[in-house]
């Protein structure tokens, strides 16, 4: 059975992931309401998945206020498939 | 949450419990459509109104008013919108894509029409007005059809039917007198934009 990727198998960076994967971006305020995390929790985590490679955030500003805006990569779309297959298989969906 | 680790059945909850919370159908206000369409109303009003009291037909610049302040104000309104959602999803993608496209071809169509008046005189304006009553509506209807909003299919369908009059009228050689084409050209814009504006922003409110 193949292994479940770490770097997904986490319960806030899969949330995080499978929200990026359903919409073309979205910022932190709306990634920390829907996740209901810590600001400083969702901030590493989010550091954690751009490193890898999963995700491109974006840091500028609107007025004053600083706007972080998320979106997944190719590489890590075809992360969370695989991390889907891999969960099929060890389920039997 | 936490960055804790997960049971395969729990992996699952977090995925489909995410995606249920991403789905949530989001229509969005009505202003944008409000500002384009009481702009093309008042514009219109202006350029009536001066053409048949001054019967000059440099007022006919006025016009330009629509591009000048609509596409600038638009893209300001558009961008404050999203910040406040904090989401774009593949609806708003399309959505803006399909209105830009449709804009930028307008702008085209009018370009066209001053290099064609500029260089040979003659004039082609009805080609602007024919372009912008089947393009708008046919962009609003396929944005209705797409959010699944009525409001916004039946106003591009009243809109588009208005287009194909004036398709009709030119190409049988009857021409286009203000007295009644331009009450009928405003009538197009407040059942395409006016109407469904206030019908989103209502149910926005809700």
């Amino acid at each position: 059975m193949k292994e479940l990727n770490p770097l997904l198998h986490s319960q806030l960076r899969l949330a995080v992931m499978s929200i990026l994967m359903n919409v073309e971006e979205a910022d932190f305020v709306y990634l920390k309401e829907k996740t209901e995390s810590t600001a400083g929790n969702l901030s590493v985590q989010l550091d954690k998945l751009s490193s890898a490679g999963y995700i491109v955030v974006d840091k500028g500003f609107v007025g004053k206020k600083t706007r972080t805006v998320c979106r997944v990569t190719e590489q890590g779309r075809d992360a969370f498939e695989e991390y889907v297959e891999a969960l099929k298989s060890y389920l039997n969906i | 949450m936490e960055d804790k680790k997960l049971t395969e059945k729990e992996s699952l909850e977090v995925i489909t419990s995410m995606i249920a919370r991403t789905k949530q159908r989001y229509i969005g206000d009505g202003r944008i459509m409000l500002m384009w369409g009481y702009l093309v109303a008042v514009v219109t009003i202006l350029v009536w109104g001066m053409l048949a009291t001054t019967h000059q037909h440099v007022w006919n610049f006025l016009w330009f008013a629509i591009p000048l302040v609509g596409v600038p104000v638009s893209a300001i309104m558009a961008n404050k919108q999203q910040r406040q959602k904090g989401v774009k999803t593949f609806y708003d993608k399309v959505t803006s894509q399909l209105w830009t496209i449709a804009s930028l071809s307008e702008i085209v169509v009018t370009m066209a029409c001053i290099a064609v008046q500029y260089f040979t005189g003659a004039s082609c304006w009805s080609a602007m007005l024919i372009y912008t009553l089947i393009a708008m509506p046919i962009a609003e209807i396929a944005q209705g059809l797409l959010i699944k909003e009525k409001s916004l299919t039946v106003g591009g369908v009243i809109g588009l039917l208005v287009g194909i009059v004036t398709v009709c009228c030119v190409a049988g050689g009857i021409k286009l007198y203000a007295n009644w084409y331009m009450p009928l050209f405003i009538f197009a814009f407040v059942a395409m934009m006016v109407v469904p504006g206030h019908i989103l922003n209502h149910k926005a409110r809700k």
